[in-house]
């Protein structure tokens, strides 16, 4: 057990002291005890989507002219993906990256990821730090597609980060928000 | 005293008490009438070894330490997320973290919100086009009016976090995701299992 050694003792009262550490041995395996029952093992994530898309202006209000931003378009064919960006109606350019076979378990669209962040740098108006705004990717999917592949292209948007300045510090910030596009 | 000579002792107690009984009264015998001399050379520590060995706790105490620390690093307060048992959630690298949302879970079968039925997603399919799934819309829009009855002063978040099996189809995703947007909740989030960051 724990003791405390002072030297040879000359008094009538002991001074070597020893520690009884039983107690504190089994706080200890107590407190292990209820971290492991209470412990969660499997950590979930979220990945974040939106469905914000402007509607039809506002009657009551005079319509103020705004040059429309510009949108990614992400289109799921069977072989390639496109990425078309878009002002309003007009396509402004347009890429595509070559859809490899789904191998294995897991999913992933690397290729992807780097054209779009590519694209990214060339095309988007949202690059500043203190600008607060992110760009929008829709997403373009054939109804069939399993909800796996559709989660695979997702995280190739997101794989994309930009530098944002949020409450005077620089963090990393996914550089497009996604929707879905729908008929 | 060897077993000899108790055995000798038995003897002449035997000749002068002749109805000494052979059942004795109960009590300690080792040591006392057997003396065992072995043994007591061996615990008064005369044997050559001392039969009493000192265990060093510092390790072990170290090692517990460490354990408490980790599992008290990644203790979770908020406590545990299920997911349903039929559903095999995708995995994806590029996430954020869990937040407090009505979980909409959706699998092969049906549409449930926080455990409770929400529709099925077999109708959805049989249908083949994006449709309003109505009983999740009811359910969702109640939960956000009893979050407004909650809260009045605070601008509701319109969050919900969708836990979709990976073989579900896009249009039934899509069904829910745009149901989900209708009742209130245009902030959607997809739960995935995190996946390790690759190496490129």
């Amino acid at each position: 057990m724990g003791g405390v050694d002072v030297g040879p003792t000359k008094g009538k009262r002991q001074t070597n002291l020893e520690i009884n550490m039983i107690p504190f041995i089994d706080l200890l395996m107590v407190t292990i005890m209820f971290l492991l029952i209470t412990a969660v093992w499997v950590s979930f994530s979220r990945m974040n989507a939106n469905a914000q898309i402007p509607g039809p202006p506002d009657p009551t209000k005079e319509i103020d002219p705004q040059t429309p931003e510009k949108v990614l378009n992400v289109l799921v064919t069977d072989t390639e993906f496109k990425l078309v960006w878009k002002q309003g109606a007009t396509v402004v350019s347009e890429s595509t990256s070559e859809r490899p076979k789904a191998a294995g378990t897991e999913l992933r669209y690397d290729e992807l990821a780097t054209k779009i962040e590519t694209e990214w740098k060339a095309q988007s108006s949202h690059q500043d730090q203190a600008d607060k705004k992110q760009d929008q990717a829709i997403l373009q999917v054939d109804n069939r597609l399993p909800f796996k592949e559709v989660i695979a292209v997702l995280d190739a948007i997101y794989h994309c980060k930009r530098k944002m300045v949020i409450d005077n510090e620089v963090k990393d910030f996914p550089s497009f928000n996604m929707s879905f596009s729908v008929r | 005293m060897s077993g000899g000579g108790r055995i000798s002792i038995f003897k002449q107690a035997h000749h002068h008490d002749p109805h000494a009984h052979s059942v004795q009264k109960p009590g300690r015998r080792l040591m006392s009438k057997v003396p065992l001399h072995f043994v007591h050379k061996r615990v008064a520590g005369g044997g050559a070894r001392s039969v009493n060995a000192p265990l060093n706790l510092v390790a072990f105490i170290d090692f517990l330490i460490v354990t408490v620390i980790f599992l008290l690093m990644s203790f979770s307060a908020s406590g545990e997320i299920t997911v349903d048992k039929s559903i095999s959630l995708p995995t994806a690298e590029n996430v954020q973290d869990v937040i407090e949302a009505p979980m909409v879970a959706v699998d092969g079968n049906q549409v449930r919100v926080d455990g409770s039925p929400a529709g099925s997603t077999r109708a959805i399919e049989d249908l083949g086009r994006m449709q309003k799934v109505d009983e999740l819309f009811d359910l969702l829009k109640r939960k956000r009016e009893l979050w407004r009855s909650f809260h009045p002063n605070k601008p509701f978040p319109g969050v919900c976090i969708l836990q979709v099996d990976e073989g579900v189809s896009a249009l039934v995703v899509k069904s829910v995701f745009q149901t989900a947007a209708y009742a209130g909740y245009p902030n959607v989030s997809f739960m995935v299992r995190k996946r390790g960051k690759s190496a490129n």
